[in-house]
């Protein structure tokens, strides 16, 4: 009786919600309240697929959703990114019958790290993908290990695993696991492989299982590839699911040898949300064509990368994340393979649009030497935190004559629009891409 | 004017972008006219403080605290001896806890710790991490930074600092923090905590000098930036509080 009561109540709740522009944990804790095990209590489609990391998240969520949704299938989702135990509540039971079946063929979530064992103690997922665990918002996350353990208790011995075998982090999860729960997914060596790490830090220098010097036969990008403990043995797995070959410049990944794709955005972490959404598709048994014709050429929708015109200036605003200094490298690796003279904007305002902290630690472990590339011809920095920002420059190879300093964000616009032409790529986060963006005419 | 800086473990313990402490330590030294000579070492190097002047180690990850504190254990003795020698100790984040009696991990198993204090610290499974404003007699200006601890420290009789108007302290929110004897120097305050609060680098720089018998300059330079960075920091930190 409860059970019903709860889905009817939240059902009304996220309409008059809607109406008026309410989110969409609400009606979900609510419905917790009238019934605190209603989650163990639906009946759920065959497949649960779930995906958390520290990045990739939500774009990984978006490729499956697409894939699987082309393929005939229809998919219940957590497109809102409300990914904490009351908005997947919200999202089940606005979808579920006054009986408590949830329609669909698949439920695919998009799961905080730190919430998910709350969330899958009513329900486990039948497959559950982990993408990468860096150095990410430290501020609530604590570091990276302190997640891994905040992840364990969400792992059920009847989850199949997809983790990213060339993430030794990552790697872990399969620890102490019957072998056929766990698959892979990763990288051969390639052309972005290098045999040396790059990056101010690195996070798979010791073993996380024996604390051992790790020895890497190659790098794709931080603490990320092929990894052996020569102390206990721990070592990458073999994959499943390979990227058998990638090229950033002519934009193709080659999938397990036979498929080429192509990258609308070619960046490396664009190759890992593919590879990962291919995995978890093949493994709901949509076949590789299907698979290939959506993934091809896909442009993501979330808006991570925006182009726009700034006076006499074509732009380009890759969304960054605060706090997440692999984010941020990523994107200055991009710009660095960009060919032709350019400016670069870094943007540190607010460090966070959820929380307030004034936490800065994180700029000295992003990788700003890249900005000493040639072809950057400027590098503006700006926001409220521009003098953290100019002494961590200060400390890069970045030739201190190139570094213009400019606290307010419209201040620098205006100067930007009204002198120069040379292409503008920007850098920040979320929380405050709209203070430039208001300033500037969008592609 | 030569100096040695001793920074131990940087390849596991600098989670939070320590290893900025001893550039900007070495940057400010160096323009000071001293001569910088910054070695590392690993878990696995045999060590030896012989002309060291400074130790230093930032924070890790709990588990990897615990490999440092047993890596650096059979060196007790001998960096209390460098230390009676006139050397001087930063040890920030949790590489604080190791120069206590002992540390409890969340499991319950206590680690004997390199003894230099008395204190005790307990970890659990809570992490409060925090923006922190921190007062020290020693500074004339308030400290700011970040603390990103699952621990509580019991016993300190010599804190740094005496009260926190924003964070959590030793044992208790707003409590004394971190420890200090003579030019042994321990706070829980994570990252580059002498790159966000210049009078605390200063601070250092004069014990370092006074350790080595030489004249301060009369006017000591400023990190471009860093006090600019600083009172931002300071501004907004405090606007939280009365916010």
């Amino acid at each position: 009786m409860r059970k019903r009561l709860a889905i009817a109540a939240c059902k009304v709740l996220r309409f008059v919600g809607k109406l008026i522009g309410r989110g969409s944990s609400l009606p979900g804790q609510i419905a917790l309240r009238l019934c605190p095990d209603i989650l163990g209590r639906l009946e759920l489609p065959p497949y649960v697929i779930a995906v958390t990391g520290s990045n990739g998240k939500t774009s990984t969520v978006e490729m499956i959703a697409s894939i699987l949704t082309a393929a005939g299938r229809s998919v219940v989702y957590n497109k809102e990114g409300s990914n904490q135990i009351e908005g997947v509540a919200t999202l089940l039971l606005t979808n579920a019958t006054a009986g408590g079946r949830v329609k669909g063929d698949v439920l695919l979530l998009e799961s905080d790290e730190r919430w998910a064992k709350h969330t899958f103690k009513w329900f486990h997922p039948t497959h559950f993908v982990i993408t990468n665990l860096y150095r990410d918002q430290l501020t609530r996350n604590g570091h990276p290990e302190w997640v891994y353990q905040a992840i364990l208790p969400a792992l059920h011995a009847d989850t199949t695993l997809v983790l990213n075998a060339d993430d030794p982090l990552v790697s872990r999860f399969a620890q102490g696991r019957a072998p056929e729960t766990v698959r892979w997914f990763g990288l051969d060596e390639c052309s972005i492989s290098t045999k040396e790490h790059h990056g101010v830090y690195h996070d798979g220098a010791r073993c996380p299982v024996c604390g051992a010097p790790m020895e890497y036969g190659c790098y794709h990008y931080a603490h990320i590839g092929h990894y052996r403990c020569p102390g206990c043995g721990y070592a990458r797995h073999a994959t499943d699911f390979t990227a058998t070959a990638v090229d950033l410049k002519a934009g193709r990944l080659t999938i397990d040898g036979k498929t080429d794709i192509q990258l609308a955005f070619r960046s490396i972490y664009n190759v890992y949300n593919i590879l990962a959404a291919w995995s978890a598709c093949a493994l709901a048994g949509v076949d590789e064509t299907a698979m290939a014709g959506v993934i091809n050429n896909y442009i993501l929708k979330n808006g991570r990368m925006i182009t726009f015109t700034l006076g006499a200036r074509k732009g380009t605003l890759l969304t960054s994340k605060h706090e997440n200094s692999v984010a941020y490298d990523t994107n200055l690796g991009y710009i660095e393979s960009q060919p032709g003279p350019c400016e670069v904007m870094v943007i540190v305002d607010a460090v966070s649009r959820k929380y307030f902290t004034g936490e800065t630690s994180w700029l000295w472990d992003i990788d700003f030497d890249r900005l000493s590339a040639p072809q950057v011809k400027k590098v503006w920095l700006c926001g409220r935190y521009v003098n953290d920002l100019a002494l961590r420059l200060d400390y890069t190879a970045v030739p201190p004559e190139k570094v213009v300093l400019r606290e307010s964000i419209s201040a620098a616009a205006e100067e930007l629009k009204s002198s120069g032409d040379l292409p503008l790529y920007v850098v920040t986060c979320f929380s405050d891409r709209d203070k430039l963006l208001a300033h500037v005419q969008r592609d | 004017m030569e100096l040695n800086i001793l920074h131990l473990y940087p390849d596991a313990m600098s989670l939070y972008g320590e290893y900025a402490n001893v550039s900007i330590l070495r940057r400010q030294l160096e323009a000071m006219g001293v001569t910088v000579a910054v070695k590392t070492a690993v878990f696995e190097d045999e060590l030896s403080f012989e002309g060291v002047d400074l130790i230093y180690m930032g924070a890790g990850t709990e588990r990897v605290q615990k490999l440092a504190l047993e890596a650096l254990r059979p060196y007790a003795d001998q960096l209390k001896a460098a230390v009676d020698g006139g050397a001087a100790v930063l040890f920030t984040g949790n590489a604080m806890e190791l120069l206590g009696a002992s540390v409890t991990d969340a499991a319950g198993k206590e680690w004997p710790g390199l003894g230099f204090a008395d204190y005790t610290t307990v970890e659990s499974d809570r992490r409060d991490p925090v923006d922190v404003i921190a007062h020290s007699p020693l500074l004339e200006q308030a400290a700011v930074g970040f603390m990103n601890k699952c621990s509580v420290t019991h016993g300190v009789k010599t804190p740094l600092f005496d009260r926190l108007t924003l964070g959590f302290g030793n044992e208790a929110k707003g409590g004394a923090e971190g420890y200090v004897d003579g030019n042994v120097f321990a706070t829980h305050l994570t990252g580059p905590v002498l790159v966000k609060n210049p009078e605390l680098l200063d601070l250092i720089v004069r014990r370092l000098f006074a350790a080595k018998g030489w004249e301060l300059p009369e006017t000591v330079p400023a990190q471009p930036h860093q006090r600019e960075g600083y009172a931002v920091t300071l501004r907004e930190l405090s606007a939280r509080i009365k916010g």
